[in-house]
């Protein structure tokens, strides 16, 4: 019995040691306050970063004043997306993206995730803990695009806030 | 009639020592594939964690971390012999984790990626309960075979 957990113990704190060693660069940059609201390496996606209510609510405004090149990406389902939505934004639901392959190349819904006209994307899901926005930015920035911002509290803090809405039929 | 016995009985534990042997290259295989991937990828990984929605971020990171080492380094165990039962409990008592969590995700309906092969990871759902049910007999034989054995 005492060897069993004896054991155990060895295999833990091993592992401890082994994981602080080889991933000492990482926890040193998580100790330093990186990763706090996503696990995005911001070497590796340059182009993303996270944004609260307020700078949402600003770049909507700009938006609506006529600024070109800003488009919100909704990344939640269909039913959700139709029973309420930023104004103008685009449903690309992040299942159908992953269904149809297009995390690869050459697939049926590649064109849809080309924005000729837009530079800065904004892409949001249900708010909390959901983590589709993220998976989707990620697959954006992979095809290219350098300003992408995740509006990490979602459609539940734009709603609660009493912002503009929008319904599909 | 002893050496009539005998030789069956020994027979019955060869195979049985076989078993245990493959048993155990199963188990400690998928466990050290799996643990090296996300070794690869802790940040991937730290967010399949976050993805459960279980643990706060902080604790997924720390996980994400830790864990893949505590899997490869059980696995490994398990196949050379070294610490073979305290191997087989701790991957046991993983598994009975992974299959709480992704029950717990389907109960609650969260769609997921499983996360547990890194990129090649598919979706949580009752499948991959069985597999994990699968590796726990597995491990489970191998953590009560001994003591079976010493009793005869």
């Amino acid at each position: 019995m005492k060897r069993l957990f004896c054991g155990i113990l060895v295999i833990v704190v091993l592992s401890i040691v082994l994981a602080a060693a080889f991933n000492f660069p990482l926890l040193r940059r998580f100790a330093a306050g990186e990763f706090r609201e996503g696990f995005i390496d911001r070497r590796e996606y340059a182009g993303i970063r996270f944004i609260t209510l307020a700078e949402t609510e600003d770049l909507f405004a700009q938006r609506t004043q006529g600024a070109e090149g800003l488009l919100f990406i909704d990344s939640r389902g269909d039913d959700d997306f139709a029973a309420g939505h930023i104004p103008g934004a685009l449903s690309i639901p992040l299942g159908r993206v992953k269904r149809s392959g297009n995390t690869d190349t050459g697939t049926e819904l590649t064109g849809t995730l080309e924005f000729p006209d837009a530079q800065t994307l904004i892409v949001y899901c249900e708010g909390g803990d959901c983590q589709t926005s993220i998976a989707l930015a990620k697959i954006i920035h992979d095809k290219g695009y350098m300003d992408i911002r995740i509006f990490i509290g979602g459609w539940a803090e734009w709603s609660a806030a009493g912002l503009p809405e929008e319904r599909s039929r | 009639m002893e050496r009539g016995r005998s030789p069956g009985g020994e027979i019955a534990m060869i195979r049985h020592r076989w078993l245990l042997l493959l048993f155990r290259v199963i188990v400690g295989g998928v466990f050290i594939w799996a643990g090296a991937l996300k070794i690869a990828d802790p940040l991937g990984f730290a967010q399949s964690i976050k993805n459960y929605q279980v643990v706060p971020p902080g604790l997924a990171f720390l996980i994400a971390v830790v864990l893949p080492w505590v899997e490869v380094l059980s696995g490994a165990f398990l196949i050379i012999g070294v610490f073979k039962r305290s191997s087989a409990l701790l991957i046991s008592l993983l598994l009975i984790g992974f299959i709480g969590l992704v029950a717990l995700a389907l109960v609650r309906g969260i769609d997921t990626s499983c996360g547990c092969f890194g990129s090649f990871s598919r979706r949580a759902d009752l499948s991959l309960i069985l597999t994990d049910a699968v590796l726990l007999v597995f491990a489970l034989c191998v953590f009560f075979a001994r003591p079976l054995r010493r009793n005869h």
